[in-house]
């Protein structure tokens, strides 16, 4: 506390407005914030979090690969017709790309920093999720005979 | 009598002076904020300027406010020529340097002044930008060396790799780009932004620099570099005409495979 008056961060920097608010999502508690962002002094430099590589340029990679995977795989049926094993890569790889964009948005904002554990609450809500639609597209892919089916069945009636 | 024909009527003036033309006032809308006064509201307060009067630029407006209406109006400025980066603000809805922004001259309209968005304010139009030069800090935009130069007195390049700089090094952290992109606001404590990370992208592909490692490593996380989702504001409203949202993707790119 001392080092921030030195500073001159002192407690009336809590009271400075921001122009605009961050998003909050109501009901759920908040972790208090450091006056102004600043962690240390101000002479210190921004501390990044730890290298992760799944977290970072892996989890980038896979994702712009399935984007860019799903296109042919989407338009594949039209062509040749329903394949099952087209089919059911198609919607797997439809499931990930819902999960990792969804994932995006709690990363986005629900970050750890600011709801701390409800950030990994968030994430555990997603993996059930994704896990259920799973479970659903087995079921679509085992009983109805493949997502393009079910499309077909519903583009007709 | 004869006197008074050869005395000329009027003092002879100089050749700039014009003769007095009507006023056209224009209203700038400012916003105000007293850090000596917390428990009052921040609030917009109107200026008249006439325009017949002025400077072109937003940066002459509001000199010429503090000059002569107000002079507790607080705003940064230092070089009136778009080379300091201090009078970032948000003008008319856009971040921009009030001294490259030429005032609307439709006087109908209303000018509106703020601060850079999302960032705490210090006074007025004075931003804090503590944190975002905590962050270009953290990115060490220095050249770093494990070698001495082969002829022992300077760290050659070529022109090509010369060239690869431009249209990164002309970046001036005005803090325009990175205050106008959403995920900055969202997660200004984490993500780095995009003018810090144009410009660790220079010091990425700087052929004299060997701390390559370290830098990619450092961008290696969900919210260094990863929370861009290419909006684009920042190429779209940058002042000095550059691409961080460019500089950005190539980063990307670099790391792809790494």
């Amino acid at each position: 506390m001392f080092s921030l008056t030195r500073v001159g961060l002192h407690s009336k920097a809590l009271l400075r407005p921001s122009l605009a608010r961050a998003i909050t999502i109501p009901g759920l508690p908040q972790v208090p914030q450091p006056p102004g962002n600043i962690i240390g002094t101000v002479n210190d430099a921004y501390v990044p979090p730890p290298p992760h590589k799944l977290e970072g340029s892996i989890h980038w990679t896979s994702e712009r690969i399935v984007s860019v995977g799903l296109v042919p795989l989407t338009l594949a049926p039209f062509l040749t017709g329903a394949s099952t094993i087209v089919d059911s890569t198609l919607s797997a790889l439809l499931l990930y790309h819902c999960y990792a964009g969804f994932q995006s948005c709690i990363t986005d904002y629900i970050p750890s920093r600011t709801y701390g554990k409800y950030h990994n609450y968030a994430n555990y809500l997603l993996l059930f999720g994704t896990g259920v639609a799973g479970y659903g597209i087995y079921d679509i892919e085992t009983r109805e005979g493949g997502l393009g089916k079910v499309v077909s069945k519903v583009w007709k009636a | 009598m004869f006197r008074n024909l050869i005395r000329p009527r009027f003092a002879r003036g100089l050749a700039t002076s014009a003769a007095p033309k009507d006023t056209r006032i224009k209203r700038f809308q400012v916003y105000r904020w007293n850090p000596d006064t917390p428990e009052v509201q921040p609030k917009m307060q109107t200026y008249e300027v006439d325009l017949n009067d002025c400077g072109p630029m937003v940066l002459d407006a509001i000199l010429k406010i503090k000059n002569e209406q107000d002079p507790t109006l607080t705003f940064r400025r230092s070089c009136r020529e778009g080379i300091c980066g201090s009078c970032a603000m948000n003008i008319g809805g856009r971040n921009t340097l009030a001294c490259l922004c030429k005032i609307d001259q439709d006087n109908t309209k209303d000018l509106k002044i703020y601060p850079l968005p999302h960032m705490f304010v210090v006074r007025d139009l004075v931003p804090d930008l503590t944190h975002f030069y905590k962050q270009y800090k953290s990115i060490q935009p220095y050249l770093q060396r494990d070698t001495a130069p082969v002829d022992g007195r300077e760290n050659l390049q070529s022109i090509e790799d010369r060239a690869k700089l431009d249209g990164l090094y002309e970046c001036i952290l005005c803090a325009c780009c990175s205050t106008a992109c959403p995920s900055y606001w969202w997660n200004q404590q984490q993500y780095l932004g995009p003018a810090v990370l144009m410009q660790a992208y220079r010091w990425l592909i700087d052929s004299r620099d060997e701390a390559t490692k370290f830098r990619k490593e450092m961008l290696q996380n969900s919210m260094s570099l990863y929370r861009c989702h290419t909006i684009m504001n920042c190429s779209k409203t940058c002042p000095k005409g550059l691409n961080p949202g460019k500089a950005i993707a190539e980063i990307k790119k670099q790391l792809a495979f790494d």
